[in-house]
């Protein structure tokens, strides 16, 4: 047998990274997690890199995971806020290849500026957390926690904290998984939340949430170890070691897999003890579970509820309590299964979704990139609507900026130019820059579409850095997207997207140009300029209902019975003129409707 | 009346882009100057974009809650949307309605499913009070096409038990000035096409 490596928890949780198979690893530093990003790098077979914060990081691994690739992402406590929008939204989507979150606590504040108690976004995103103990188990628990990821479709918070990450341990190696990479399918009813679809995925998760309950009382991680003393302990992570080291002869609750936490596996330890402690730095976490069930327990009244605990603490902390009589013997309370909101009825009428604006230019852009075989990773705002058929134009949304992360990630789990992303302006300065960096520092492939309407659409047209325009309606100077990507050292070309041919153009020169590649397409929001620029007149004689018009999903083309009309919502915009090919559209310039 | 109280629901629904906010702001304010207490939940963001939207108000003595899942009244500024309200209704509801506006959903444009008819007899069938209104006409008459929503106020205004100077009142506080002309002849025609409340 090999000698065991003597590994620091970080180092374990990157070598047990490489032995479940995970082809990427990916990080913002922050003590005290930075070493497994350090690790991985070394380590043959996963792609490591640094990104610019955890949000790009989270947003760059669910790219690679939706490529079917097993990921790791890694982070401080902190870092875990910045990352926890697309967190909320991606425990929704879920997962393709296993997404793996090492969020890596500070209790005493070692090196952070709080102390903050990461279970809790476990809860709130309602994925499942482990927590390994030693150096040992966070090489193992990885590998358990891609399996997770995968059955469950879950992202899975892996919790450290300090002396974990920072403390050293042997490790016997496993042997080497090899999964397969996982083909990406697209499904937006999966990958694009908007309300829709969201709706479903949230009744998912819940759903998945109490799978995982049963799970977690089956699961060999949540292990009870029988003592010899008339009292048991519940404690996860490296706090688990200490208890044991404090009271060998007591019985002990480990939980490794701790959200959801095992209620029966906790109401089984009261059957046989006479008396519990719950043991756990920071926050009284699993006491309050243990509270919610009624049963009696001694938690954070003994055990400090800030800084670094050690076992001689903890034995200081409860031995007291061993002397005083042991409390009544209650019965647990289970808690009921949530009820889901009924859903509405079945309805034969006719959906009526939000739709891409007749005359909105920045149809154009959906039009053009969907003669190219790309992923197209979109975001927040109204071009979220080229989702929708006939258009059906987008892949993926997750949350605010999002896209130029996914899409990084995704080409270079891929090794090319396989998606692209399509953000609008005002999105862009919410939070596309600092992917679009990290793309760039990276050496990512990709084409970045930003769709400038000069006005934050959606939310009904506020002004943005790029029109300069502030609440009051007074102007600040106005940035432009060309100079900040120039600035950056990203190629870029700004194209008006009423020019379609231009768009077209643009676009196949990027796809075929190695690298990453902006295009900004500008044209004002239809709603705010309301042109009516003419309208669109038909030759029936010419028209064959080739569909080529109805394809770029204009609410004012509407298919006859072998012709198309055009309704007087046409704002003459001319786009449907430009993709058709027998000549049947003429655009008629004036006032005058059809 | 709502299960729940002396409370009156409406439920007011359209295509985004028609000016529901509008419609549901001159019936608040209306009721306001009845003298009840007004509260109202409104649909902003994505679902103006050409969706379904919807707004609520609900008047009375004393008003808790912004929302009811079932509206004693429904009032749709297009046909598609009046069957949807149809679905929204108890027996013994109201529908008033711009049955004459049609606003094609994408899957009809696209010959997916079919634009539904008759909703007379939709409404009958259910014992649902309906009120048809030619609402794109009388706004034509007014003026603008854009005035459905206000015409259609107009004409819905005959079921509520408010006072003609309410109306007034609610108009005035309602829509901004620079459009408050057409609108207020919008509705008038409105209020002067029913003949016999529903």
């Amino acid at each position: 047998m090999d000698t065991p490596l003597f590994l620091m928890g970080n180092e374990a949780i990157a070598y047990g990274a490489a032995r479940a198979g995970a082809g990427f690893a990916c990080a913002y530093p922050g003590t005290p997690s930075t070493e497994i990003i350090e690790t991985a790098a070394g380590l043959g077979g996963i792609h490591a890199q640094w990104c610019v914060n955890e949000k790009v990081a989270l947003e760059t691994a669910v790219g690679c995971s939706r490529a079917g690739v097993r990921t790791l992402v890694a982070m401080k406590h902190v870092g875990l806020n910045v990352a926890a929008d697309p967190l909320l939204t991606l425990t929704e989507t879920g997962v393709n290849g296993g997404l793996v979150i090492v969020s890596s606590d500070d209790p005493g504040m070692n090196s952070s500026q709080n102390e903050q108690d990461s279970r809790h976004y476990a809860r709130f995103a309602k994925i499942p957390m482990l927590e390994p103990s030693n150096s040992q188990e966070a090489y193992d628990f990885v590998a358990e926690a891609f399996a997770i990821s995968e059955e469950f479709d879950t992202p899975v918070l892996l919790r450290s904290s300090t002396k974990l990450s920072h403390g050293r341990g042997q490790v016997v190696q496993g042997e080497r998984l090899e999964p397969e990479r996982i083909e990406y399918v697209k499904d937006i009813t999966k990958h694009l939340m908007v309300p829709q679809w969201a709706r479903l995925r949230t009744r998912f998760i819940i759903e998945r949430l109490q799978r995982l309950r049963e799970r977690s009382e089956s699961s060999p991680l949540n292990v009870l170890l029988e003592g010899t003393a008339d009292f048991g302990i519940i404690s996860s992570g490296v706090v688990h070691q200490y208890a044991r080291e404090a009271f060998p002869e007591a019985w002990h609750l480990k939980l490794g897999l701790s959200y959801p936490p095992p209620y029966h596996k906790i109401a089984d330890l009261y059957e046989r003890v006479s008396r519990v402690f719950v043991v756990e730095e920071l926050d009284p976490f699993i006491e309050d579970h243990v509270r919610m069930l009624g049963l009696p327990v001694v938690g954070k009244e003994a055990i400090p509820a800030d800084g670094e605990l050690e076992p001689d603490v903890v034995f200081a902390a409860l031995e007291p309590y061993l002397a005083t009589e042991p409390p009544q013997r209650r019965s647990p309370v289970f808690p009921p299964a949530p009820r889901l909101a009924e859903p509405a009825p079945e309805s034969e009428l006719p959906v009526r979704p939000p739709v891409l604006c007749p005359g909105c230019r920045h149809r154009s852009v959906f039009t053009a990139l969907k003669r190219h075989k790309l992923a197209a990773m979109g975001d927040i705002g109204c071009y979220m609507l080229g989702a929708d058929p006939p258009l059906n134009a987008l892949d993926s949304s997750l949350c605010m900026g999002a896209s130029i992360g996914m899409m990084a990630g995704f080409n270079q789990a891929l090794g090319r130019k396989a998606a692209a992303a399509v953000i609008g302006d005002s999105t862009f300065f919410h939070s596309g820059i600092t992917p679009l960096i990290s793309a760039s520092y990276n050496e990512a492939d990709g084409l970045v579409m930003i769709l400038d309407n000069r006005t934050t659409a959606m939310t009904g047209h506020q002004g943005t850095p790029g029109s300069g325009v502030r609440p009051d309606l007074t102007e600040g100077p106005a940035i432009t997207i060309q100079e900040l990507c120039e600035g950056i050292h990203v190629r870029c070309t700004t194209i008006d997207a009423k020019d379609y041919q231009a768009i077209v153009d643009g676009i196949k020169t990027e796809v075929a140009t190695p690298g990453l590649g902006v295009i900004v397409a500008q044209a004002p929001c239809a709603l705010l300029v309301r042109e009516k620029n003419g309208t669109v007149l038909v030759d029936d004689e010419r028209c064959n209902l080739c569909g080529l018009c109805l394809a770029i999903g204009c609410p004012a083309i509407a298919p006859q019975a072998d012709t198309v009309s055009i309704t007087e919502v046409c704002t003459g915009c001319g786009l449907c003129v430009e993709v058709c090919k027998r000549g049947a559209l003429t655009l008629s310039l004036g006032e005058e409707a059809s | 009346m709502s299960a729940t109280s002396d409370t009156t629901t409406v439920a007011l629904i359209g295509v985004g882009g028609q000016g529901i906010l509008l419609a549901a702001a001159i019936l608040a304010e209306t009721a306001s100057a009845e003298g009840l207490e007004v509260k109202a939940s409104e649909v902003h963001g994505m679902a103006q974009r050409g969706g379904s939207v919807l707004s609520t108000v609900r008047f009375g003595p004393r008003v808790f809650s912004p929302v009811f899942r079932r509206p004693d009244y429904v009032i749709a500024t297009e046909l598609l949307e009046g069957f949807r309200g149809l679905d929204m209704l108890g027996e013994g509801g109201t529908l008033v309605c711009a049955a004459t506006t049609r606003i094609l959903p994408g899957s009809v444009l696209r010959r997916e499913q079919p634009y539904p008819d008759d909703l007379a007899a939709a409404a009958g069938a259910r014992g649902i009070g309906l009120l048809a209104v030619d609402a794109e006409g009388l706004a034509r008459e007014a003026g603008t096409v854009r005035a459905v929503n206000v015409a259609l106020m107009g004409a819905a205004s005959s079921v509520f038990p408010f006072a003609a100077e309410s109306w007034q009142r609610g108009l005035e506080k309602a829509v901004p000035a620079k459009i408050f002309a057409v609108n207020e002849k919008a509705f008038s025609l409105g209020r002067d096409s029913v003949v016999t409340p529903a």
